[in-house]
């Protein structure tokens, strides 16, 4: 026996998950980056100062990983209430453990650019590994945001084409062809 | 405080903003009056199939070229590489998968494709920004 039309109507609608686009991300990154163009432009000393000190009292790291989680979990949180979607467990993996990875990177990154800066025999020691301090410290930034969502981007991608993939030719698993 | 003498990357983006973006734009106008058409595009009309991806792509090649050239350690100059390549390709695949769309007769979004292109771009713009502004920095601390 068929259920009747009304029942139908009124019954809980499955919840999509979060569909997450490039563009959401790339937009708070850009965002992010353009305050911190202006702060070196602004306070060209006193912002390059403040890095180089978090670095060397080792808090610099553990500074990536929080803002990185929090910006890439609010951005989430944020497009999953737009679409009324429910997150996902790939996303929270992702999303948790990604920004993470990529801190810990880039701090061994900048301890051999600083290793390999103090090494050389070149003028200006201290003001150059002031500079890369900088530098890592931007680039750790944009990519402990975007990377995360650049990967979980592909993720989905590499999902929806193999489900479309089953759904298209289901008599592959069922029925093989005989030559 | 600032060094406003040092504002040359300002200078730099705003060529490519010029003339990646409003020459095409001014272009598309002078062709409307010279053929006597009411064509009147708007910027997103005329970008709309993610051009500005392509944009922010060619802006991503001419930054990580820079940064080869620079004094940075290798570790940076290949983190901000990779970093500027992988945006700026994400920026003109916007492009390429609209033109596959479009070829191939499959739904395509002219707006999502608008707004995908057009937030890649900011991202690569403002990362060539302040990649330009520390280069600059690097440069004088190297110098002196």
């Amino acid at each position: 026996m068929s259920a009747p039309a009304p029942a139908l109507a009124l019954a809980p609608a499955p919840r999509r998950t979060v569909t997450v686009r490039l563009a959401d991300a790339a937009f708070t990154v850009a965002f992010l980056s353009l305050i911190f163009g202006l702060l070196l432009v602004f306070f060209p000393v006193s912002f390059g100062q403040i890095i180089q000190a978090s670095w060397q009292h080792g808090n610099l790291t553990v500074a990536l990983m929080v803002i990185t989680l929090t910006v890439d979990a609010g951005l989430y949180i944020r497009i999953a209430y737009r679409l009324s979607a429910k997150p996902t467990v790939l996303a929270a993996t992702c999303l948790g453990s990604l920004p993470i990875l990529v801190a810990v990177g880039v701090s061994f990154c900048l301890q051999g650019a600083v290793d390999f800066t103090l090494a050389g025999d070149l003028p200006n020691l201290q003001g150059r590994v002031g500079e890369e301090i900088l530098a890592q410290t931007y680039l750790g930034l944009v990519s402990g945001i975007f990377l995360p969502f650049l990967a979980l981007r592909l993720l989905q991608q590499f999902k929806a084409t193999r489900s479309n993939r089953e759904t298209v030719s289901p008599s592959r698993n069922t029925a093989p062809v005989k030559y | 405080m600032a060094d406003w003498m040092s504002l040359k990357w300002l200078l730099w983006i705003s060529l490519y903003l010029v003339l990646g973006v409003f020459v095409p734009w001014a272009t598309s106008l002078a062709w409307a009056h010279q053929h006597g058409s009411n064509l009147r595009p708007r910027p997103k009309q005329l970008f709309e199939r993610g051009e500005l991806g392509l944009i922010g792509l060619v802006l991503g090649i001419s930054v990580i070229w820079d940064l080869l050239r620079s004094q940075y350690m290798p570790q940076t100059i290949a983190l901000g590489s990779v970093l500027l390549a992988v945006s700026g390709t994400m920026a003109g695949t916007v492009w390429i998968e609209t033109y596959c769309r479009q070829s191939t007769g499959v739904s395509n979004n002219p707006e999502r494709a608008w707004r995908d292109s057009r937030n890649l771009a900011f991202l690569v713009f403002s990362m060539a920004i302040v990649i330009e502004i520390l280069l600059e920095r690097f440069a004088k601390v190297a110098a002196s």
